[in-house]
């Protein structure tokens, strides 16, 4: 499955890559994730509770930042595993600065999906995965606001 | 007393069914009985580098895990094959195992790797989530064109290029090669034969039970061959001494082919079952029906058909890579090639032909067969051609037809017809059904239809598909030479009673066939009793005393004349009981009505007196054994041959592309029918499974080698309001090789439905182009044809 989009957030990149770097930050924010803990260094533990219609799964695992070009960029690669299926994902994602208020990010990568999750309801996927991204920048949004 | 034979007698096992009555392999409870949950594989090709059990086991409730490293220790072989199909070369095909639980590497989605037996299903499945598999995912391929290239991930280590064997049928190449290089016009299509998931309604289940109390094991199973699944089982995989092993396939909820085959769940609960003194019962949910069940066709093929000026065909040359899947299931090997390479004469002419199959392992699900079995696609292809190459050249579809179909033979007087592709058709009157459904359909007025319909925007289309099929399956010397590696007989045994009523035991086993009832009207007629006197008993190993089981349309054709053979025995010897009690000469009595007459005089004595006798012997012939019970082996001397005309119409909408499938006409020749409604109901059910391949039915897959549509929220299968109520009638052409004269009707319907609805939205686009649909003919990939 392709993960693509961005999203304009009102904060400098620097701003941004900080937060996104705060695995506490990350967990509050980011739709279905009870607990991230860290591991060591850009390799943390993620605990998410996720439900695509029918499907519903509790997933662990591991999330890694790789390739950090602060600010401008990094890839997560996250490997999850459920009873009902695996997730395998590797993300870019780039962070331009557009003006010292405003920066747009935005995300490019791969969804490798297995067991049950993939063979019920991946049609629907896709835009679930909009959702919840587009959840994620507006918690942002939000956050950023709020510490404005 | 009315005849039987030829009455629409409503069906005596509806009774059960219809009021919850039914006794499926799922219902039963046994005491003491566990629950198995098996643990599948989420990916399509990956190494299993470590298994940890640990915590399943520690859970309460849970009383065994097993994995396929257990398996290997306890020296259980894989599941075997059951056709043997070689290489061009004369090499035997390559035959990988396929274990009970997998150790090493998985090799498609759903692949068993290992089973948790719990005092509940609920506490099995819970602690199967328990185990920790640790995995190397490896790259995997679904489609078989793509799997023999040369860096394609390999499926198993001793088939090179994933090729289990390479096939051909018919005439040499060259020659056919030749025709073609000569023909006026070459009709060549690129078709895919998409992959089809049977979806009987009831799961797979399957209950071991070991007694040790008399070291014997019962096999509880959704099975449509009980009996050869209990060969395969003790002979092949566990070892067991067959007589101390019984199967039974009680009522079965359906199974389209997908429940001939011995799959390896049966196996594991008898195993674990004799481990664990107890009854182990394990039923597949829908995911694992999606992911486990033997899926049907999947062929990917290059058709090509030469004509002369005239339109007469002049050759035909077909490339077919058959998808196998990562596994051989127990008839696979033979599905795509003397089921498919055979059928490819058709109801035609065609002088020369030539067919080449590939049988390709990918990481997939086994494909095996599915209702129709090989001959869904052969004919697929042909019939595509036909109204293909009357498009291409300008000609009537219909008259193309009339004009290269082989001329109406009898099998009597005039002698079987040869093909090109090892078959000698029975019986045949192919123009007859054509000619019926083109004035069903009302052809001439359609055509101006057609034409104003075009006038004002709108695209109607007409599809023909003139079907053959081979039934009966079959003779046993046949099937031997073609690599079967079993006989296909069927055995009836026909035990009257002292009283006269009737048990009958047939080897064929019915699961939703309406044998209970067929055989019964049979049989009734035969001895002049009523139905209500006879019974009929299926699906035990331990009362039948064998049998082949129940697919190819071949219940009937084959079971049924064993049936007779055994009620010619009856009759036979009942004639000497009365000779002797009416002390007349065998020869001076007729039977008729259920009793035999010294002819000329009113002397006469009933059936029932007569088997009375033959169990109470005081006034007996002499030389004659007591009793009247008698089974029979019958091995016919040829398949059978059923042939039709379907005819689909429809009406395209091209700014969507959604199809509308107006009227569906069929005419059948099944040979002699002996119950009408039941045809009819086989024939609906045939063309909704053909019509739902045409229009909405498929497997698909992702690069992962994951089904994406594994769940009825993503499969569609066709609706009540999908489909027009069909326009259905029948000829006869009886069988001359069989008692009955039947021919099979299991799978008419979904052999010849197909080509016509895509060739009815060929002809409907045709205005726009001359385009090749594939299906399924969802509205997108019709929009997509049109438009590039």
């Amino acid at each position: 499955m392709e993960l693509t989009g961005n999203h304009d957030i009102s904060a400098a990149a620097q701003t941004l890559w900080n937060l996104l770097m705060d695995p506490d930050f990350l967990a509050r924010i980011t739709p279905g994730i009870t607990r991230m803990e860290k591991i060591s260094d850009d390799n943390y533990l993620a605990i998410a509770d996720v439900k695509i219609g029918p499907v519903k799964g509790s997933f662990k695992g591991e999330v890694q930042i790789t390739e950090k070009q602060e600010p401008e960029a990094f890839t997560l690669m996250v490997q999850q595993k459920s009873s009902i299926g695996n997730v395998a994902a590797s993300v870019r994602i780039r962070i331009q600065e557009l003006s010292p208020e405003k920066s747009n990010i935005q995300f490019e990568g791969k969804a490798q999906l297995s067991g049950l999750l993939a063979r019920t309801g991946q049609r629907v996927l896709s835009g679930v995965a909009n959702t919840l991204s587009r959840q994620f920048f507006e918690s942002l949004e939000a956050e950023i606001k709020q510490q404005v | 007393m009315t005849k039987l034979i030829g009455q629409s007698v409503k069906r005596v096992e509806d009774k059960r069914f219809i009021t919850g009555q039914g006794q499926y392999t799922d219902d039963i409870v046994l005491p003491g009985m566990t629950y198995a949950y098996i643990l599948r594989s989420p990916y399509a090709h990956a190494t299993i580098k470590s298994i940890d059990t640990a915590a399943a086991r520690a859970m309460e409730g849970v009383v065994a895990v097993f994995t396929g490293e257990d398996i290997a220790k306890a020296g259980i072989n894989g599941v075997p094959t059951g056709w043997q199909v070689n290489f061009k070369s004369g090499e035997t095909m390559k035959e990988p195992p396929h274990p009970l639980l997998v150790a090493d590497r998985v090799k498609h989605v759903g692949d068993s790797l290992a089973v948790v037996i719990a005092e509940s299903r609920e506490i099995a499945k819970d602690a199967a989530d328990l185990i920790e598999i640790d995995y190397d995912v490896l790259e995997a391929v679904w489609n078989p064109a793509d799997a023999i290239a040369a860096d394609a991930p390999q499926v198993h280590e001793g088939a090179p290029n994933n090729i289990c064997f390479d096939w051909e049928l018919g005439n040499p190449k060259a020659e056919v090669d030749a025709a073609l290089a000569g023909a006026h016009h070459v009709t060549s299509l690129d078709l895919v034969n998409q992959r089809m998931i049977p979806n009987p309604i009831e799961p797979r289940s399957a209950i071991g039970h070991f007694e040790s109390s008399h070291d014997r094991y019962t096999l509880y199973t959704t099975s449509q061959n009980p009996h050869l699944t209990r060969l395969l089982m003790c002979a092949f995989v566990l070892g067991l001494p067959e007589h101390k092993v019984r199967v039974v396939a009680p009522d079965v909820g359906g199974g389209f082919g997908s429940k001939i085959f011995h799959y390896t769940e049966e196996a594991l609960v008898i195993w674990a079952s004799g481990k664990l003194g107890r009854p182990v019962k394990w039923t597949a949910d829908r995911s694992e029906c999606f992911t486990t069940d033997a899926h049907g066709r999947d062929h990917v093929t290059k058709a090509e058909m030469g004509f002369d000026k005239e339109g007469n065909i002049l050759g035909l040359r077909v490339k077919t890579y058959a998808n196998l899947g990562a596994y051989l299931s127990t008839f696979a090997p033979c599905v795509p090639t003397w089921l498919h390479g055979t059928l490819l004469q058709g109801v035609y002419t065609t002088p020369k032909i030539n067919v080449d199959v590939t049988g390709v392992f990918t990481h997939t699900n086994a494909v095996d067969a599915y209702r129709g079995a090989g001959r869904p696609e052969a004919t697929y292809l042909l019939e595509r051609l036909l109204d293909t190459a009357a498009l291409e050249m300008g000609m009537d579809p219909a008259e193309l037809r009339l004009q290269n179909m082989i001329q109406p033979f009898d099998g009597v007087s005039q002698p079987g017809y040869m093909t090109q592709v090892a078959l000698q058709y029975d019986s045949g009157n192919y123009q007859a059904t054509l000619h019926r459904g083109l004035e069903m359909v009302g052809y001439e007025q359609f055509r101006q239809e057609q034409a104003e319909a075009r006038k004002a925007g709108r695209y109607l289309g007409i599809g023909f598909s003139t079907y053959i099929e081979a039934c009966g399956i079959a003779p046993s010397a046949v099937v031997g030479a073609l690599g079967a590696r079993a006989g296909l007989y069927e055995v009836g045994q026909v035990r009257v009673q002292p009283t006269g009523k009737v048990s009958v035991f047939t080897g064929a086993h019915s699961h939703g066939q309406g044998h209970e009832t067929t055989f019964a009207q049979i049989v009734a007629d035969t001895l002049g009793i009523g139905m209500g006197d006879v019974e009929i008993i299926h699906g035990d190993s331990e009362s039948v005393a064998f049998g082949m089981g129940t697919y190819g349309s071949r219940s009937l054709a084959v079971g049924g004349s064993a049936i007779m053979k055994s009620l010619d025995k009856i009759l036979e010897k009942g004639a000497k009981i009365a000779a002797h009690k009416l002390e007349a000469a065998v020869e001076d009595l007729d039977f008729a009505e259920g009793k035999w007459t010294v002819k000329g005089t009113d002397k006469s004595i009933g059936f029932g007196d007569v088997a009375l006798t033959a169990y109470v012997p005081h006034n007996y012939p002499q030389g004659v054994e007591p009793g009247l019970d008698f089974s029979s082996f019958y091995d016919p001397a040829n398949f059978t041959y059923p042939f039709g005309t379907h005819i689909a119409i429809v009406e395209v909408d091209p700014q969507t592309g959604k199809v509308d499938l107006k009227r569906f006409i069929a005419v059948d020749d099944v040979g002699n029918v002996i119950n009408p409604m039941i045809v009819e109901g086989q024939i609906h059910g045939g063309l909704a499974q053909g019509i739902g391949q045409a229009m909405f039915e498929g497997a698909l897959y992702d690069d992962g080698g994951n089904l994406i549509n594994g769940s009825y929220m993503d499969y569609t299968m066709p609706r009540a309001d999908d489909l027009p109520s069909f326009e259905v009638d029948r000829l006869v052409t009886p069988c001359p090789h069989n008692p009955l004269g039947v021919k099979g009707a299991g799978e008419a319907g979904a052999i010849g439905s197909t080509p016509a609805v895509v060739n009815a939205v060929m002809d409907a686009l045709s205005p726009l182009g001359i385009f090749n649909p594939s299906m399924p003919m969802t509205p997108e990939s019709i929009w997509r044809t049109i438009n590039g």
